[in-house]
């Protein structure tokens, strides 16, 4: 039944056209068979005559339709379209000859022929179709002309109606066919157009068609535009250069450059950028558009395709936060361990500090860093290192901050916890720095050492919101890893002062034995030579020379005297035994001259005592004894200068701000060689002048005692100004 | 050698002791001649005839240097070093001679080529035994070279 079944339905082809065709002649070849069959029954009834040729023609056409239909069913289309056509030709001739003529009824066969052929033939098959029709037909003409037919068969109208409608049938069919066949083909076609379409708009990628011309005008755009970036698909229809006023700022510039390259050298257009959605998100697109050519070669328009990778880039985006994050802590605990080999390694403060502030400053890139700390007073915090040329000016104008409230660094220090303003301008802790305009994020850390807040480091970045809470933890933990540094570089400097004291003492106590050994024992020498030769003087009666020699003996012993005295002095001046207390220094210079100062000297000497001396912080009645031994040498090394003159002032103050006071006489000056001896214990440089050479030794001992210094500056033959340092009143 | 009178220079800023030691060379006729300066610059300008000492013949060059090294202007070593550092010079004994036993004096002095060191002895007859020996010693019994001027 199947196969029976389907044997009245044309075998299906790939090719639309192939099943048009065999659907023609399929239908034609079936609908020939019903015909005849259907003229075979009713012919008896209207035709009786033609019978017995109905029934030749049926028993002719039916057998060969038969095989025409098992031929389109093998594919053998042409072949079964000639055959039919040649059928249809040789039933219409045969029967036209046969007949009797060309009026026969039979002869409208012929338009089945044309009609047939027109619709399966390709190209001109048809024509000579036509031609072939026309020309048999004037053929039959000719031999009725000449009498070479039979009588003309008489058909009843009826009998003639038959066949025009067996004719008229088979004309409808075959346009039926036709007719349906195409229409079917119109349907599929727009079938598949729809499911391209369909297709193309329905899967997760935006496609789009653009002009070829410079412009790149948008000729179409597919609805899921909407979904990628909410605008509306008119927006770019109605506007055509509307997507590259979407495009990102940031990206805009080089993806129309590369836009017009692509134009311009007509390749593949292949970029990654950003579009900005409706609601003002970035969109990331992947963009990809080829140039469509027709089959000549001409470029029609730009075919492409957009599609959403904003996923993807924020998982890269993600990727290379997390890596800079980590590249940040790695970074951190390099320098970390930078810090705290610094910290561990320096031990000078001066050297210390300086190279913790640019080695946090250089790795992590900040602004500005500088470090503060806490001076005697607890009262202030003085800047003591700090980066750059700007740390270095503030360093030099002494930039110091109040301890409590004011300021952040103060406020860190007061309370020992880290701060931070992460947009400065809104804290109004701190104080905008002029010299540090760009500062948008400050962190101040307090430095911690055993338990006391010895300082407070300051950190400022140029970004707003610059310091993490692990920032700020790694840097804290580096603040405490400095705090303990300068704790220990302190101690190491007390250490280093203690040991030059000791240094200095152990050289104090060489230079004393030598001393002893040497100065005591020199008067030692006279008095027991002498007293070898003041025996002899005795036994030789030499009596004049006795004297001289006991003369000699006497001031040796004089002289020993006095150096054990000045010994003892030195040694008491080394503990000091008065209490030091604020006293004016003009009033320690008046007791001195009192002292010093006879009043022949008085009349000879102008004194020029400068009336701006400070109040100084010492030991008053050491400090009137080192005004007499300077005023003393003064006078005592005026020489013959016919107008002497004394000068006591200050002459500004040293780096530490201690005071810097001065005696300045005109007298024999000293030759730089000896600026230094002339301190020296016994040293005399003129054997001719009184004294033991303790003078200066002294006053030496008591203004370093004082935490001051002293040296001179003098040339010979033009008089000598000794200076020295000594702590100024600690209450202004 | 024999016949020139023989010229001891004491460089000695402590007039007693320079006293004890002319006194002893005296008596011990050690030298027909002690010249004595008070310091170390006009020590000085005696060896190298400045000053007051320009006259060559009338103040000639010593034999034997007597030095004692702590003296004021210019120090008993920078003497030593003037003389030991100068060509003509430096072929002239120098005796330091000197109260002080400090190891220092005594190292800084032998660096400076000093030829002999002696510390000045407490006690009349140990002074006197020194200043003996070490006229015998150095312008006796010692061959000095010729001294140039």
């Amino acid at each position: 039944m199947k196969n029976a079944e389907n044997f009245l339905l044309p075998p299906q082809f790939n090719d639309d056209e192939a099943n048009i065709t065999a659907r023609l002649i399929y239908f034609t070849s079936g609908g020939l068979i019903v015909l005849s069959l259907l003229f075979l029954t009713v012919s008896p009834l209207i035709a009786p005559d033609l019978t017995v040729r109905v029934m030749l023609l049926a028993l002719g056409v039916i057998p060969i339709n038969l095989g025409i239909m098992t031929l389109v069913r093998f594919g053998r289309l042409r072949l079964a379209g000639i055959l039919l056509t040649m059928l249809i030709w040789a039933t219409a001739t045969m029967g036209t000859i046969t007949t009797g003529g060309i009026l026969a009824p039979i002869f409208i066969g012929y338009t089945v022929v044309i009609t047939l052929g027109g619709l399966l033939s390709r190209n001109k098959g048809n024509v000579y179709l036509t031609l072939i029709c026309i020309v048999s037909g004037f053929l039959i003409a000719l031999a009725e002309t000449n009498g070479m037919l039979p009588q003309p068969h008489t058909y009843a109208p009826y009998a003639q109606m038959t066949v025009y409608s067996f004719f008229f049938l088979a004309i409808m069919l075959m346009q039926n066919v036709t007719a349906g066949s195409f229409r079917k083909l119109l349907v599929n076609v727009h079938d598949s157009d729809g499911k391209y379409r369909s297709l193309l708009e329905n899967i997760p990628i935006t496609t789009y068609i653009n002009s070829t011309d410079i412009k790149s005008l948008t000729e179409y755009v597919s609805p899921q535009v909407e979904r990628l970036l909410g605008y509306p698909r008119d927006d770019f229809l109605s506007d055509p250069e509307f997507w590259k006023k979407i495009i990102h700022p940031e990206d805009r510039e080089r993806i129309l450059e590369e836009n017009k390259q692509s134009i311009d050298m007509g390749h593949t257009f292949e970029m990654e950028y950003r579009l900005i959605a409706k609601d003002g998100r970035a969109v990331w697109v992947k963009d990809e558009a080829t140039l469509v050519h027709d089959e000549n070669g001409k470029p029609l328009h730009w075919l492409g395709v957009w599609t959403d990778i904003t996923s993807r880039k924020t998982a890269e985006e993600e990727q290379s936060d997390l890596i800079s994050v980590m590249t940040k802590r790695t970074i951190q605990l390099q320098t970390g361990a930078e810090v705290s080999r610094a910290a561990s390694s320096i031990l000078e403060p001066g050297k210390l500090l300086p190279t913790i502030v640019e080695l946090i400053r250089n790795h992590f890139d900040y602004y500005y860093v500088g470090i503060f700390l806490v001076d005697n007073s607890r009262k202030w915090a003085v800047l003591s290192a700090a980066t750059g040329e700007t740390g270095r000016q503030m360093i030099a104008s002494g930039h110091k901050l109040e301890v409590g409230d004011s300021s952040m660094i103060g406020w860190c220090i007061s309370h020992g916890h880290a701060r931070i303003a992460l947009d400065v301008g809104e804290d109004a802790v701190r104080f905008r720095n002029p010299i540090l305009p760009l500062t948008r994020s400050e962190m101040a850390l307090p430095l911690i050492s055993r338990g006391e807040v010895i300082g407070a480091m300051t950190i400022q970045s140029e970004l707003p919101s610059a310091f993490s809470r692990v920032d700020i933890t790694t840097l804290q933990s580096m603040a405490d890893q400095v705090g303990n540094a300068i704790k220990n570089a302190r101690l190491f400097m007390e250490r280093t002062n203690l040991i030059t004291e000791l240094e200095g003492r152990n050289a104090e106590l060489e230079r004393f034995t030598y001393t002893v050994s040497h100065d005591l024992k020199s008067p030692l020498v006279t008095i027991r030579g002498f007293l070898g030769y003041l025996r002899e003087d005795a036994a030789s009666g030499d009596m004049i020379r006795f004297d001289k020699d006991l003369n000699r003996i006497a001031s040796a012993t004089d002289k020993m005297q006095a150096l054990l005295n000045d010994l003892l002095e030195l040694s008491r001046v080394g503990r000091i035994t008065n209490p030091p207390e604020d006293t004016s220094f003009g009033q320690i210079v008046k007791e001195a001259m009192e002292l010093v100062v006879g009043p022949n000297d008085e009349a000879r000497i102008k004194f020029d005592i400068h009336p701006d001396l400070p109040i100084i912080h010492g030991d008053h009645p050491r400090l009137v004894e080192v005004m007499q031994n300077l005023i003393n040498n003064a006078i005592k090394f005026m020489g013959h200068e016919t107008k002497p003159h004394i000068e006591i002032g200050l002459n500004g103050y040293d780096r530490d701000g201690k005071p810097i006071l001065f005696i300045r006489d005109n007298g024999i000056g000293i030759e730089p060689q000896y600026h230094e001896r002339i301190f020296g214990l016994f040293n005399r440089l003129d054997p001719s002048i009184h004294g033991t050479g303790i003078g200066l030794t002294l006053v030496r001992r008591i203004v370093e005692i004082h935490g001051g210094r002293i040296w001179v500056e003098s040339e010979y033959g033009r008089g000598a100004t000794f200076l020295f340092t000594l702590p100024l009143s600690q209450t202004k | 050698m024999v016949g020139e009178p023989i010229l001891v220079m004491l460089v000695e800023d402590n007039i007693d002791h320079a006293e004890l030691v002319i006194r002893t060379m005296e008596e011990h006729r050690i030298a027909n001649k002690v010249r004595h300066f008070l310091d170390g610059q006009s020590a000085l300008d005696y060896l190298f005839h400045r000053s007051e000492y320009t006259d060559h013949a009338g103040n000639p060059r010593p034999h034997v240097i007597l030095l004692d090294l702590r003296l004021p202007r210019v120090d008993g070593i920078d003497v030593l070093k003037a003389i030991k550092e100068d060509n003509d010079l430096k072929t002239i004994p120098v005796v330091v001679l000197t109260t002080s036993e400090a190891e220092k004096d005594v190292a800084r002095a032998y660096y400076n080529h000093a030829n002999s060191y002696l510390v000045k002895p407490v006690g009349f007859e140990e002074f006197k035994k020194l200043m003996d020996d070490l006229g015998f010693y150095w312008l006796g019994w010692n061959t000095n070279p010729e001294i140039k001027e």
